[in-house]
């Protein structure tokens, strides 16, 4: 076997690995899920929200203390969470000249798969920049093929030091 | 005077017109300090004096965001220790030794050939590594959530450095503070082991038959080396501060300044370095938790004065201590004993085969930290447009940025910066481990085996900020 066969054995391994961890993640069928979610400074309960690709999320959202917000990656949406307040003013980071509108709930389909983080928006204390939850989206094809691949690259290493030690290029 | 560059080198001071020129120009060092220093005490007065909500204030969006990020992901694995020759905290001790802002003094009462002020004391043999650097900068980690979201904090550590730096002038010889005691210098000099950049001399047999060693002793050109290295006999970057003095006072044009591979030195050369490597990827675990984590419990107990969880503190800081000093050191010890069993070397010496593996750690341990920093500046960048402005938080808007609305840059894309990134360190990982394997045990399948275990450990370390940052 020659360096291009061997650099081709070597990424196929890793490539294996990587397809393999992303294909082992389970699928399940779309449902509607209604979530309860308070905000704190500073930690939103649940802090984790595992749901799978098409579910449809309700999520409710009350403050215990002060003025929150709950900026969602990838979802393009924003709230405003006020203490007492059944409504939280919801805006949209791409029409940001959009006025707010006042919901009781924010409705979103999960259509992206992987982890997306919800972030307090609003400054409510000193740990503001670090107060958020995390939204998994299964199935998480992103986590399956990094553990695949990084398996992968050992993998490969082991197989290329044992052929360069032996002497074959 | 000098051959070709080693092979993978480049000689930046031929290859980069003007870079010699500007490099060994006297005033170079204190023209880039100055600035920084300014900004720095605006900073120190706006920690002070500014608003207390840490993303309204300069002091923690520019130093703990912005300046970190630069370090860590741009400056550290391209530059190697720069930040160490235009650091501002030394400034006022370091004038004090030399009374000269950017002259060289020769005479007596002096160190080497320059003439210094101060005690002049040697820094105690005992003391010469970096140990001080370690329990300092975990002291400091254990209270980061009150370092890095309250200014006055920040002001109050960073200006405490100042004072101590200046202190340590006065009483040791050379920059001992920088050497010894300064927190953030010992992680720099781990890291810069991966520097894409190198000081090194062109040929030792020049060095070897110098008579006038400037580079150690200083002279009318230049003073002697500050961080009390043998520049000629550089082998690694860890304690080279890139001061250029070397280049300067060099009677045979014999130093230069490389560009080289990525990672290209591997071998930790003491306890106190390889418990560097371990402190450094811990605190990269712990903060991913604490900081990036959801876990609103862990970060009650890492921020008490507002939780007022004193018991969840003992409990965080007690474990991150244990975790740091000798759950990781060691698993790691564990690992790096059943290789040395797997190669069938059981009469190797284990300090030499623990130190020599502990090298996987620092591409791993870069990697994670620049991972762990990615967001950071991603997610919370748009605060500098606002502190640019009004950098004290006091309602002003210098540049109509003040009141610019919070805009993540694309954090859903973070996690493919952060997967690269952990693959990266993995690979120079497994490559460090191997190739100390392979110089240790010789080649074939012993040197293979031999570094499985570490090799496996790499790669479970790699899963776990994975799974931390996209699971």
């Amino acid at each position: 076997m020659n360096k291009r066969a061997t650099g081709a054995a070597v990424f196929l391994v890793l490539g294996a690995s990587a397809v393999g961890g992303m294909l082992l993640q389970p699928s399940a069928p779309p449902q509607e899920r209604r979530i309860k979610m308070t905000a704190r400074q500073y930690a939103f309960d649940p802090p984790v929200l595992r749901v799978n690709k098409g579910d449809t999320v309700r999520l409710r959202v009350t403050s215990l203390d002060v003025i929150h917000g709950l900026y969602m990656e990838a979802f393009d949406f924003n709230a405003l969470i006020i203490p007492d307040s059944p409504y939280l003013e919801l805006s949209h980071p791409s029409r940001p000249d959009e006025p707010a509108e006042k919901v009781e709930e924010i409705v979103f389909v999960a259509d992206k798969t992987g982890k997306f983080r919800y972030r307090c928006s609003h400054t409510c204390g000193s740990m503001h920049p670090f107060m958020q939850g995390e939204l998994v989206v299964a199935p998480n094809r992103l986590l399956g093929g990094g553990v695949g691949g990084l398996v992968g690259l050992l993998l490969a290493a082991a197989f290329t030091a044992l052929r360069r030690d032996r002497g074959i290029p | 005077m000098s051959g070709p560059p080693p092979s993978g080198r480049t000689d930046l001071l031929r290859a980069v017109p003007g870079l010699k020129w500007l490099l060994t120009r006297r005033w170079f060092q204190f023209a880039v300090v100055l600035p920084n220093l300014a900004f720095f005490y605006f900073f120190l007065i706006a920690g002070v004096f500014g608003s207390p909500v840490g993303n309204r204030n300069i002091i923690i969006i520019f130093v703990w965001i912005l300046w970190w990020f630069l370090l860590i992901a741009v400056m550290v694995p391209f530059t190697s220790r720069m930040w160490c020759a235009v650091c501002p905290i030394p400034f006022f001790g370091e004038w004090y030794q030399r009374r000269a802002l950017v002259s060289a003094r020769v005479g007596k009462p002096g160190v080497g050939r320059n003439r210094m002020r101060g005690l002049k004391k040697r820094w105690p043999k005992a003391l010469s590594n970096i140990w001080f650097q370690n329990i300092g900068f975990l002291l400091l980690c254990t209270f980061s959530v009150a370092l890095l979201t309250r200014p006055i904090v920040s002001a109050c550590v960073l200006g405490g450095l100042i004072l101590v730096a200046t202190v340590l002038h006065v009483i040791y010889r050379q920059r001992a503070f920088c050497s010894y005691v300064c927190p953030i210098s010992g992680f720099l000099s781990l890291y810069s082991m991966t520097s894409m950049i190198e000081v090194r001399s062109n040929d030792r047999e020049t060095c070897d038959s110098c008579t006038d060693k400037g580079c150690l002793a200083g002279g009318e050109s230049g003073w002697g080396c500050p961080w009390n290295v043998y520049p000629s006999k550089l082998d690694r970057n860890n304690y080279c501060g890139l001061c250029m003095e070397c280049l300067k006072t060099c009677a045979h044009d014999n130093m230069t300044i490389r560009a080289r591979p990525f990672c290209s030195d591997t071998l930790l050369k003491g306890y106190d370095e390889a418990w560097k490597a371990f402190i450094m990827i811990s605190l990269a675990l712990v903060y991913s938790v604490t900081l990036l984590g959801p876990w609103g419990t862990v970060k009650d107990w890492a921020n008490p004065t507002e939780s007022g969880m004193w018991g969840g503190f003992g409990l965080y800081a007690g474990s991150l201590w244990v975790v740091a000093l000798l759950v990781v050191p060691g698993v790691f010890y564990a690992a790096s004993r059943l290789g040395r069993r797997l190669a069938g070397a059981t009469e190797a010496p284990m300090k030499e085969i623990f130190l020599g593996f502990s090298g996987v750690l620092v591409p791993l341990g870069l990697m994670a930290w620049i991972a762990f920093s990615i967001p950071l500046i991603f997610v919370n960048g748009s605060y500098i447009l606002n502190v640019v402005s009004d950098p004290m938080g006091r309602g002003w808007d210098l540049l109509g940025t003040a009141r610019f609305p919070w805009t993540p840059f694309y954090p859903e894309f973070v996690s493919y910066i952060q997967i690269p990134l952990l693959f990266i360190g993995l690979y120079y990982a497994l490559r460090t481990g191997h190739r100390f394997a392979r110089d240790r045990f010789g080649g074939g399948p012993a040197a293979v085996r031999a570094c499985a275990p570490v090799a496996i450990l790499s790669t479970a370390v790699a899963c776990g900020f994975l799974w931390l940052f996209v699971g």
